[in-house]
């Protein structure tokens, strides 16, 4: 045989089982992983809408998506905002719930960030950042409190509290929540939400 | 060269040709996946899973490869692997692979893996190559690990997320940035290097 | 605006051999000398810009349509294999003394991390077209200001005095620990 047609032979038949065994491949485990991000999804959606039972995407941008929640009698209980924009480092994804009328937000959820550990990173920490989150009324833009606070009960409605030594990556948290929230109300004015 | 005893085959990939340190191989996911134990040991076994897979392929097939496709071929083999490997820690353990984003794919460009191809499956039996797969499988990831406890207990005082070091303790955060990943290889490699010599 | 970002942060905040330690093979091997580090930097610049345009149409007009990204390794590492392929053929036919300068590195690119790293990460972002476009060259940009700057302190290293034990990599990777440390600085400069 020559020995052109057996390299393509060989190659040929090398990418066709490879691209077979992959196809099986990805077919076994593609639910899988699907069912991977779904639950990520519906777990930060119920820590940010207590009693949150079903929800539905209802909008969807780049690095915004939200989606309407109800809880079991099937009451609407608000909307859970996923959003991004940059950080520290790289980006930051969160996921915040507010009521139906976007008068106050429930609380707060960091999904995916690459702040620098132990400082900026602790946008992820209950104590340091996200207890402050909790119940905050958005009609006012969201502002941080400097110096930080220890409890919720220093900070006015509309106050977060600020990570010592990581400035830059608290002040993001609040500049993406506040373009989302103005995002949104745009969305709920025009009647889309 | 003279014929190696299976053992032999084996333990040239933990210390006399360890991929890292005496290689200078597969640098790339040795330093950026280290910052915790957890993803070091995930890197290693993922590495050592195609590694092995690979080997044993190629060793089976090297008669039905014409030489001018050699390397064309193989890559073929590893990538398919990779993404096996890629696709079952996505699926069963989305945590790790999060962690370890784009580093797993990576593992296809993971110089290890086909300069073991090129230097002994593609030359070798199909026993002698699997030996040889484990060996510096397993020789990869102990420098991984190693590297990735000194990152983490130092960086975070933690192993395993394990809290280790009392509140007296103020981690090194160098340690789990980019620049401690170079700094702890550099010494590493400098202590290697000592303990060879005094074992000559 | 976000173009300017993310260029910026591909060459200085995410550096690309800093940051994501992508291509420390060639950043080790090939940073002895200026010269060649710097066309080194000028290859790998070259071929990622390229890498960033085909792969995204890869993965736009074929990948994601079909509903095949399972062959996403695949097929960037065989097309990045072919395109460094014609970048070899070109070079060793315009610039030999660049061909042998490079030696034996310029294959080496095809099993360089930084090119399918790009691939990777430019999908996995999920950014546009142009968007790609600019971190693809913004990435090569990054690699090529940390190895030429490399290149540069080990010209000067080689008269230092160095101990025994961390002659060669070791030095060579506590420099860059080094400059690691110093290219922190410019994280947070985008905000």
């Amino acid at each position: 045989m020559n020995i052109y047609t057996r390299m393509i032979i060989v190659l040929t038949s090398i990418g066709l089982i490879s691209g077979a065994f992959l196809a099986g491949v990805g077919t076994l485990t593609k639910n899988r992983i699907a069912l991977n991000k779904q639950r990520e999804i519906n777990e930060a959606i119920m820590t940010v809408v207590s009693g949150a039972q079903i929800s539905s995407k209802i909008y969807e941008e780049r690095d915004l998506a939200v989606y309407k929640v109800n809880n079991e009698e099937n009451e609407l209980l608000g909307y859970a905002v996923y959003a991004g924009g940059v950080g520290f480092q790289d980006k930051i994804y969160l996921m915040f719930g507010v009521n139906p009328e976007i008068t106050r937000i429930y609380s707060l959820t960091v999904l995916e960030q690459k702040e620098t550990p132990g400082l900026g990173a602790k946008i992820t920490s209950e104590k340091d950042f996200l207890q402050f989150w909790k119940n905050r009324d958005c009609t006012k833009e969201i502002t941080l409190h400097k110096p930080a606070v220890n409890s919720p009960e220093q900070l006015s409605p509309s106050e977060v509290n600020i990570i010592t030594g990581a400035t830059i990556s608290s002040e993001a948290v609040v500049n993406i929540v506040n373009l989302a929230l103005e995002k949104i109300r745009a969305l709920k004015n025009e009647g889309k939400l | 060269m003279a014929e190696k005893t299976i053992s032999n085959e084996f333990t040239k990939g933990l210390w006399s040709e360890n991929p890292i340190f005496r290689q200078l191989l597969g640098l790339c996911p040795t330093l950026a996946v280290t910052n915790a134990v957890v993803n070091g040991l995930a890197m290693g076994a993922a590495t050592t899973f195609v590694l092995l897979f690979s080997s044993i392929v190629i060793s089976s097939i090297k008669k039905l490869i014409p030489n001018q496709v050699r390397i064309a071929s193989f890559i073929v083999v590893i990538a398919t692997f990779v993404t096996v490997a890629d696709r079952f820690l996505a699926a069963f353990f989305p945590d790790i692979s999060k962690a370890l984003g784009p580093y797993v794919p990576l593992i296809v460009v993971n110089c290890i893996i086909l300069g073991r191809q090129e230097a002994f499956s593609s030359k070798n039996p199909v026993f002698r190559s699997i030996i040889d797969a484990l060996g510096m499988g397993i020789g990869f990831t102990i420098s991984l690990l190693i590297l990735s406890s000194i990152r983490e207990i130092l960086g975070n005082g933690t192993f395993f997320g394990i809290p280790l070091t009392g509140a007296w303790f103020k981690p090194w955060l160098i340690m789990i940035l980019p620049p401690g990943a170079f700094f702890t290889l550099g010494l590493l490699m400098g202590i290697f290097k000592y303990l060879d010599k005094k074992r000559k | 605006m976000e173009l300017v970002a993310i260029f910026i942060s591909a060459i200085l905040i995410n550096n690309f051999v800093l940051h994501y330690f992508l291509g420390i093979c060639p950043f080790l091997g090939v940073s002895k000398r200026i010269d060649s580090a710097f066309s080194m930097g000028l290859a790998v610049t070259f071929v990622m810009t390229i890498t960033a345009i085909v792969s995204w149409i890869i993965n736009h007009w074929v990948l994601i349509p079909y509903n095949l990204d399972y062959l996403q390794i695949v097929s960037f590492i065989l097309v990045i294999a072919s395109l460094v392929q014609l970048v070899e053929m070109f070079i060793r036919k315009t610039s030999p003394p660049l061909y042998q300068a490079l030696g034996i590195y310029l294959p080496l690119i095809t099993t360089n991390c930084a090119i399918l790293g790009l691939a990777l990460l430019a999908a996995l972002k999920n950014y546009s077209f142009i968007e790609t476009i600019i971190f693809g060259l913004g990435s090569g940009i990054g690699f090529t200001l940390a190895i030429v700057l490399m290149a540069g302190i080990r010209e000067q290293l080689d008269m230092a005095d160095v101990p025994e034990v961390l002659k060669g990599p070791g030095i060579a990777l506590i420099t860059a620990g080094i400059m690691a440390l110093g290219f922190l600085g410019f994280t947070g400069m985008l905000k």
